[in-house]
């Protein structure tokens, strides 16, 4: 395929990355119970396909809802202000919620959906993340299950793009920084 | 993984739907190897882990998309009306489309989904449906890649669900009567 020869090198195989949300689906069982009745709050558009294959591990009762969200600008979460283009379908309140996402990275779009979520009452929240760079945190935000910190390179594939290419890669890749540099000058 | 008690039988298991999706997405890289510019379009929340799974297979660049739809009245003579709550967030103008859903029952919500398109002059417009209900079709329908045909049941998992239930199962399992009577 075309759009490997842009990667300069994969940083997480893909047998790594399936074996690590299998154990994040352990931990997931280990910490809810069937009454908890488990809400899972995806984050469009990244997270998609880590939660497709998160949920196979997952034996707990749960559910499954979406939120797409846009924050202003391209990829960067620098400003942190965050517009919700799709809210979740149903009520929250009472309810015990995890919120998954593809990768945390300034912490403001993590930090917002947050603040947000928590206005509505649920019984518990919690975040569950792919992907974490410490490096690059702007703001301190509790992540409760964390598949793999990373450097700050960037990173694309099982989920997360450059320009909305290389999402559907199956491991975590990092971006040709002679690539990153032709697209970002078009 | 344990069988709900809810889950009559098992209709399509694991191997056989990532066997089939393989299939698919060998198919649409074929056809869409000569074009720029394809779009895959996920209808939520019940399309997701098919299309988690056939874009993973894909040999063709493409973008993903994602529009939410909710029906009008669930259950009443007006059940076939649909209502956009989140549409896509790039254009389809002058892009090869591909509406990517779980199930093909009535028909309606595709026969919309594909009018709401084609308004919009992409520069092709095809749909790729997991399971079909032919018994269950009020409307014709054009589904150019179809995983399988599917008796008139009320089918679980891989995305569909009841009442939000089963929607994770691996496999697409069919449903007690009981359960949902």
């Amino acid at each position: 395929m075309g759009l490997r020869d842009d990667i300069a090198k994969v940083l997480i195989p893909e047998s790594e990355v399936q074996k690590r949300v299998a154990e994040l689906g352990q931990e997931i069982n280990a910490t809810y119970s069937d009454e908890d009745r488990l809400l899972l709050i995806c984050v469009l558009k990244g997270a998609f396909v880590f939660l497709a294959d998160l949920i196979r591990h997952l034996e707990v009762r749960h559910e499954v809802d979406f939120m797409e969200i846009s924050s202003y600008g391209a990829r960067t979460e620098s400003s942190g202000v965050v517009r919700i283009l799709l809210d979740l379908a149903q009520s929250i309140q009472g309810r015990h919620v995890l919120i998954v996402e593809d990768i945390i990275d300034s912490g403001r779009t993590l930090d917002y959906i947050t603040r947000n979520l928590g206005t509505r009452e649920p019984a518990s929240l919690q975040a569950c993340t792919l992907l974490s760079k410490p490096d690059r945190r702007e703001i301190e935000v509790p992540v409760d299950f964390v598949g793999f910190e990373v450097p700050d390179e960037f990173v694309v594939g099982y989920g997360l793009d450059f320009a909305e290419e290389y999402r559907n890669l199956p491991f975590i890749g990092v971006l040709r920084e002679d690539v990153v540099q032709t697209r970002i000058g078009e | 993984m344990e069988i709900p008690n809810s889950v009559e039988k098992v209709l399509l298991d694991e191997e056989t739907i990532a066997a089939r999706v393989g299939e698919l997405a060998a198919q649409i890289s074929a056809d869409y190897a000569d074009n720029d510019g394809l779009i895959l379009i996920g209808v939520l929340k019940g399309a997701f882990i098919f299309l988690a799974d056939l874009a993973r297979r894909l040999t063709v660049s493409h973008h993903v998309d994602f529009i939410a739809l909710s029906s009008y009245n669930r259950g009443t003579a007006n059940a076939g009306a649909v209502r956009l709550i989140m549409d896509t967030r790039t254009s389809v103008t002058g892009q090869h489309v591909l509406v990517v859903e779980d199930i093909v029952d009535t028909g309606c919500t595709l026969h919309y989904l594909l009018r709401t398109f084609h308004a919009r002059k992409p520069a092709s417009l095809r749909s790729c449906v997991l399971l079909s209900k032919p018994d269950r079709r009020q409307i014709e329908v054009q589904v150019d890649y179809l995983g399988f045909e599917i008796p008139n049941a009320w089918v679980v998992g891989y995305g569909l669900d009841y009442a939000d239930r089963f929607r994770t199962l691996p496999y697409i399992g069919e449903l007690r009567r009981e359960a949902y009577e």
